[in-house]
């Protein structure tokens, strides 16, 4: 707790904010001067995507050190909440659906 | 003000989303001051909620800033297509904007002046303004919220795991193509072996096998199966 309490997440939340910036801003800009050719936008397309997942996955199918692979109930309770948004196409319908399911999970297995 | 009607059905998804972010910035330990200057400087659902399990991790500032960048690649192509309105204007308004701009107002935007021939309206821009800032204002708020209820609810209500939920259902929608679905796979398989890695290098692993995979299935989708093996 201590690191967090000190400047380290403040600095963190200045990259943040400045990578935000760079990539919302820099089209708007300098857009004049770079085309983007097609192989560009097409690796664009998957990249934000392969991020959210590489964060998504060590959440819900974590390693523990010195162990390996371990099970996490989350991970049931994501797989559900795929479930339900595939029935309804609701993104509130998955994450309190999901949240719930973990909650119950945790009270009767954990 | 037609920019606030086209935005509103995207402000209750909006309002959701603040709220879990608030919560889950409280919840992976920042100070409510820092959550709250998180919110009001960062202002990006997608690279908050991704900077926290980072973070809350003390991974290094580098790798922190590298994620926050790859998860808003997609905001370059939003602004190659909407780069024409707004070229004009002096580059201090095009820089604010351009920070304002988020999915919604993009979503709200394209569809209405897409095919209009003059380009850069007042009409448009007072429509993306009004968007944007809308949007901006609903954030914040239910932010402050998700932040106040981050400190009463207790940890057992799993609400950190709402986030990871929140990112969850940010990606889904996105998986529509094969290719995609391909590069979501090796992506993921990647980043679950590459956790014993140090310095969460598995992460940029992730992403560099998700762009090669998604690039080489779509290539192969194109060719049709002629003459590749």
């Amino acid at each position: 707790m201590s690191t967090l309490d000190n400047w380290y997440p403040y600095l963190a939340i200045v990259f943040v904010m400045v990578s935000v910036v760079l990539t919302r801003a820099s089209y708007w800009l300098f857009g004049h001067l770079v085309p983007l050719p097609d192989n560009v936008r097409s690796a664009l397309r998957y990249a934000p995507v392969a991020g959210l997942v590489a964060i998504i996955v060590p959440e819900i199918m974590p390693w523990e050190a010195g162990i390996g692979p371990v099970f996490d109930l989350k991970l049931i309770a994501a797989l559900l909440s795929i479930v339900l948004f595939q029935v309804t196409r609701n993104a509130v319908v998955l994450i309190i659906g999901g949240t719930v399911a973990l909650w119950i999970l945790r009270t009767w297995l954990g | 003000m037609s920019g606030l009607k086209a935005t509103r059905p995207g402000l209750i998804a909006l309002s959701i989303w603040g709220i879990v972010t608030g919560v889950a910035m409280v919840k992976s330990g920042l100070t409510e001051h820092a959550s709250i200057a998180m919110s009001l400087l960062v202002y990006a659902g997608s690279a908050q909620l991704t900077s926290l399990p980072l973070i809350a991790a003390g991974a290094p500032l580098w790798l922190i800033f590298a994620i926050g960048c790859i998860v808003n690649l997609r905001f370059l192509i939003f602004g190659a297509a909407l780069h024409p309105f707004f070229q004009s204007m002096s580059w201090p308004k095009r820089l604010l904007l351009g920070y304002l701009t988020v999915d919604i107002t993009f979503v709200a935007f394209m569809p209405k002046f897409a095919d209009s021939h003059n380009k850069g309206s007042t009409e448009q821009r007072w429509f993306y303004l009004a968007s944007a800032v809308s949007c901006w204002i609903v954030w914040q708020l239910t932010s402050l919220i998700g932040i106040a209820l981050g400190s009463i609810v207790p940890a057992s209500w799993s609400l950190g795991f709402s986030a990871i939920l929140a990112l969850l259902a940010m990606v889904l929608p996105l998986i529509k193509t094969r290719p995609m679905m391909i590069s979501v796979f090796a992506a993921g398989a990647t980043a679950w072996l590459g956790q014993p890695l140090p310095m969460k290098l598995g992460l940029l692993l992730a992403v560099i096998a998700g762009i090669a995979s998604g690039m080489w299935a779509e290539h192969v989708v194109k060719n049709g199966g002629k003459g590749t093996a």
